[in-house]
């Protein structure tokens, strides 16, 4: 069954985003000033939205497990961050390289990017951290209540840019500041990284139930 | 249709962001892996002992 997920939005995920690559390169038109280079918006706030939506995805494990005290929400909710981490890296990387060619530097202490930048700090701290508890229990606990402290910061990232006028662009989502087509464009390769972030937590999700596993077999080893 | 304005912009930004989820997509099919050699090893270790113990 969970192999089965994970090969059906994996699939979809590569079939959406290929077939939109075509879309995004051959039939858009460029931007008036920016040229070539505004394309990477389609690679650049999908997996943004794709992490913030993996780390409610991990605050929802962390409360699941605090109520029901199931391994299983733990093992959710350290899938969802570890592919949350990477998705909002390749939000970062991809944001930086722009930033070089439209204002000529690679990194702004900007209010949007530098909570974004503390984001990843925040959940890559819950990722270090985990390791140090050698007791499940324990470490299940602590990364509930990481992971739901850690969502706080959420909301900043997102309305950053309207709170504080600084570096990073405006909101052009729900401002209708984007052309029809393009909207469209970022509409599909949202979904294509939701799907590919949905597929990369099944197979990390996957690997660490295996884990458990392995502990499990370990204490039975040297209980034998 | 794409000109060549910033267009090598354009390419180290796609190919950055791919780079980092291809290379992620690696660290899991290796951890999967060893995971899976480990699992299958315990596996073997304590029907041993088991087969011993009888």
């Amino acid at each position: 069954m969970k192999e089965k997920a994970i090969y059906i939005t994996g699939g979809l995920a590569g079939i959406i985003l290929l077939l939109n690559i075509y879309n995004i390169f051959m039939v858009l038109p460029d931007e008036a000033n920016q040229g070539a280079v505004y394309r990477i918006l389609f690679f650049h706030v999908p997996p943004a939205i794709t992490g913030m939506v993996l780390f409610f995805v991990a605050m929802v494990g962390g409360i699941g497990f605090l109520s029901f005290k199931d391994f299983w929400w733990d093992a959710l909710s350290v899938a969802a961050v570890e592919v949350g981490v990477v998705m909002s890296v390749v939000n970062l990387v991809t944001g930086s390289i722009w930033g070089r060619n439209q204002w000529g530097i690679w990194w702004a202490w900007d209010a949007r990017i530098t909570s974004q930048f503390l984001c990843v700090l925040i959940y890559v701290g819950y990722l270090v951290i985990r390791p140090a508890f050698s007791d499940a229990t324990q470490r299940a606990t602590i990364s509930a209540v990481l992971s739901i402290f850690a969502f706080a910061d959420i909301p900043i990232v997102w309305f950053s840019i309207r709170w504080w006028r600084t570096q990073h662009p405006g909101p052009v989502l729900e401002t209708g500041g984007l052309q029809h087509d393009m909207a469209m464009a970022l509409l599909y390769n949202t979904i294509g990284f939701l799907l590919l972030g949905a597929a990369l937590t099944l197979i990390r999700l996957r690997s660490e139930e295996v884990q458990r596993e392995i502990e499990s077999m370990r204490r039975l080893a040297h209980a034998l | 249709m794409i000109e060549a304005r910033n267009f090598q912009f354009l390419v180290l930004g796609l190919s950055a962001a791919w780079a980092v989820v291809i290379a992620y997509m690696f660290y899991l099919v290796r951890r999967d892996k060893k995971l899976n050699q480990e699992l299958s090893r315990l596996r073997d270790m304590l029907s041993d002992r088991e087969k011993s113990s009888r």
